[in-house]
């Protein structure tokens, strides 16, 4: 099968510092792969590196077998990338009907966006969405007056409005209660059914819940790759990141 | 005054046009399927009913005012529009620019050529058919790029074109290469200074300090246009300028300036090309500073390069500032209120610059959202409460 996503020897440099040494990885039509990784492992520089926020200074990305290395990130976007990012990246001054009526496909030009008409089709669309993320009720309401969680889901709506091929997703469920988080976990594993997803999550609890395929990050480098299983028995994985996980929740429990 | 309290009164009755969107009732009142409907089509009759009653007004003013006050209230509805248009891409898009009295001057010089040449063609003091700076500047024939300007239709087009072109041209460099923020206002500054000195001194072409002085009254294809006659051509403009700024901000469109002025990042990662938006409605603005500016030269029977200078475009940005950046009606009532307030300062003292700079420090430190902007989030409070 063609992999969706397919990332060549990957590296991105920010002054003189190697946040990505060349990685590697495919991404399957409708899989879910999961990037775990302690901070600064370049999690996020590889999202960003995928939809050219961050420029890449070696390595291609094919998306559907074209090159989109460097390209525009509006073009990347219209090409079917959607992207979610670390801190909820919302518009607060506009409602979350808005909000999503911005996301949706289609419209993108000037002359589209100043003719556009919200049609029954586009309002359905977005009323699902809005019932899929649970804010029926907030349609109306400015997202500036909502609490981070729901920001978050704001976010994931936008995503699902933007119905993209690739879906990319940093840290979905940061600041979200265990309830919250287990929802969101439920509708990403639905919106796999029609997307490719990639998530990055530090809960491992969220990982085991939906992941299919992990990958590990260190230093910039992909350390391991596998199953759930696979990856919580591999000693590496354990040293750097799962050991000091534990010794986290710990502390964390502790206190 | 009588049109400023009509205004406020306008103010007064319906303080916020609300944004379609906005409309959507509340999904837990109403059934789920009324969730959304954009309400373009239904405008509230409201707004309409009072929209149309203070068109009338204005329209009927000029029969009771003397032609000093008809020409002053020309004035401040052309500056009106000037600010709306500035409103479009500093109040909507966050893009601040001191560079909108340039647009206008251009288009005003379009039209001040037509004006001269008209002029020129009756038989001038020098019995050459040459505008006299250029007589005194030793120019025997009439430059070729000035010499189309005698055509009305093409000088209409000039106002328009040149100001929307130049516009264009730095649009297209500063937002394709992702200069944003304060550096645009800088780069407008920069572009005002420049272009108040190239036109000082190309003396022969533009009439160098004093610009282009004693132009002819306006006559279209051989009919002249009396003062009242001039007044609803504008009164219709500035209408024009305001319907078409509401009708554009209300759409999809407008929603993508607003999310350009939040934050231009993330919508590029929602598939929209920001800077094709950004260099459109500058584009468009500059257009109708054009026209303004266009309009203007009529009635103040000169255009100099007082008005591409840095205070002229600092006043532009004080009428959208104290007016309410975002409300478009604002900057109007800002516009025509300060214009009187200077109209009767100037009488008392010279320094009437003092009073207008007092007032937008009192804006800026206590109502930031202007006067409009104040007004329709009070009422915004009041109705929830």
């Amino acid at each position: 099968m063609k992999p969706i996503l397919s990332v060549k020897d990957l590296q991105v440099v920010f002054s003189g510092f190697k946040a990505l040494k060349g990685v590697t990885l495919e991404v399957g039509d409708r899989e879910i792969v999961t990037i775990i990784g302690p901070n600064g492992a370049g999690k996020s520089t590889l999202l960003d590196a995928i939809v050219s926020k961050s420029p890449v200074a070696a390595g291609k990305v094919y998306f559907q077998g074209k090159n989109i290395t460097n390209k525009n990130p509006y073009e990347i976007a219209r090409m079917g990338i959607g992207r979610k990012f670390q801190n909820p990246n919302v518009y607060n001054e506009l409602t979350v009907f808005e909000n999503l009526l911005l996301s949706l496909k289609g419209d993108h030009g000037i002359f589209d966006s100043i003719t556009a008409k919200l049609t029954k089709k586009k309002r359905d669309k977005i009323i699902d969405v809005l019932e899929i993320i649970g804010l029926l009720n907030y349609a109306a309401t400015p997202v500036a007056s909502l609490s981070h969680g729901q920001k978050q889901w704001v976010e994931i709506g936008m995503v699902i409005a933007q119905d993209p091929t690739l879906v990319l997703l940093d840290e979905p469920t940061a600041g979200m209660t265990p309830e919250e988080t287990h929802a969101t976990g439920e509708i990403i594993k639905s919106l796999a059914q029609n997307h490719s997803v990639v998530a990055i999550e530090h809960d491992m609890e969220f990982v085991k819940q939906i992941a299919e395929r992990i990958i590990v990050l260190h230093q910039g480098e992909k350390l391991a790759e596998g199953s759930v299983q696979e990856i919580q028995n591999n000693p590496q994985v354990i040293e750097v990141y799962l050991g000091r996980e534990k010794i986290d929740v710990d502390v964390a429990a502790r206190t | 005054m009588l049109v400023a309290r009509g205004l406020l009164l306008f103010l007064i009755c319906f303080p916020h046009p609300p944004h379609p969107l906005s409309l959507i009732p509340h999904p837990l009142k109403m059934s789920q399927s009324t969730i959304g409907i954009a309400k373009r089509s239904q405008l509230p009759t409201k707004l309409m009913t009072i929209s149309g009653i203070i068109f009338i007004i204005m329209a009927i003013l000029p029969l009771f005012l003397g032609s000093f006050q008809v020409s002053l209230l020309s004035k401040l509805l052309l500056f009106g529009a000037l600010a709306v248009s500035l409103d479009l891409v500093w109040g909507f898009t966050g893009i601040l620019s001191f560079a909108h009295g340039v647009f206008f001057t251009l288009g005003g010089y379009a039209m001040a050529y037509y004006l001269k040449l008209n002029l020129a063609a009756e038989g001038n003091t020098y019995g050459v058919d040459l505008p006299d700076f250029m007589v005194w500047n030793g120019l025997t024939e009439l430059p070729w790029f000035i010499a189309p300007l005698k055509y009305f239709p093409l000088a209409a087009i000039a106002m328009v074109a040149v100001p929307a072109i130049f516009a264009y041209l730095i649009g297209w460099f500063i937002f394709r290469s992702k200069v944003s923020g304060v550096y645009i206002t800088i780069i407008t500054l920069a572009i005002s200074s420049a272009l108040t000195t190239f036109f000082i001194s190309q003396q022969a072409y533009t009439g160098g300090t004093n610009g282009i002085t004693d132009v002819s009254r306006l006559s279209i294809f051989g009919i002249d246009i009396p003062l009242n006659g001039l007044y609803w051509m504008i009164l219709l403009f500035t209408t024009f300028v305001l319907v078409g700024s509401y009708w554009l901000t209300q759409s999809n469109f407008g929603l993508i300036l607003r999310s350009i002025k939040e934050n231009e990042n993330r919508i590029s990662y929602l598939g929209y090309d920001v800077a094709s938006f950004k260099i459109f409605i500058w584009t468009l603005s500059a257009g109708i500073a054009g026209i303004t500016g266009g309009l203007f030269v009529p009635l103040n029977r000169f255009i100099s390069p007082v008005y591409l200078a840095v205070a002229f475009g600092t006043q532009v940005v004080i009428w959208v500032a104290i007016g309410g950046r975002g409300t478009l009606i604002g900057p109007v009532i800002a516009a025509i209120l300060l214009g009187q307030i200077q109209n009767y300062a100037e009488r008392v003292t010279q320094d009437w610059q003092l009073v207008v700079g007092i007032l937008l420090l009192i804006v800026v430190l206590f109502i930031p959202d202007g006067l409009v902007g104040s007004v329709s989030k009070f009422f915004d409070k009041a109705k929830k409460q």
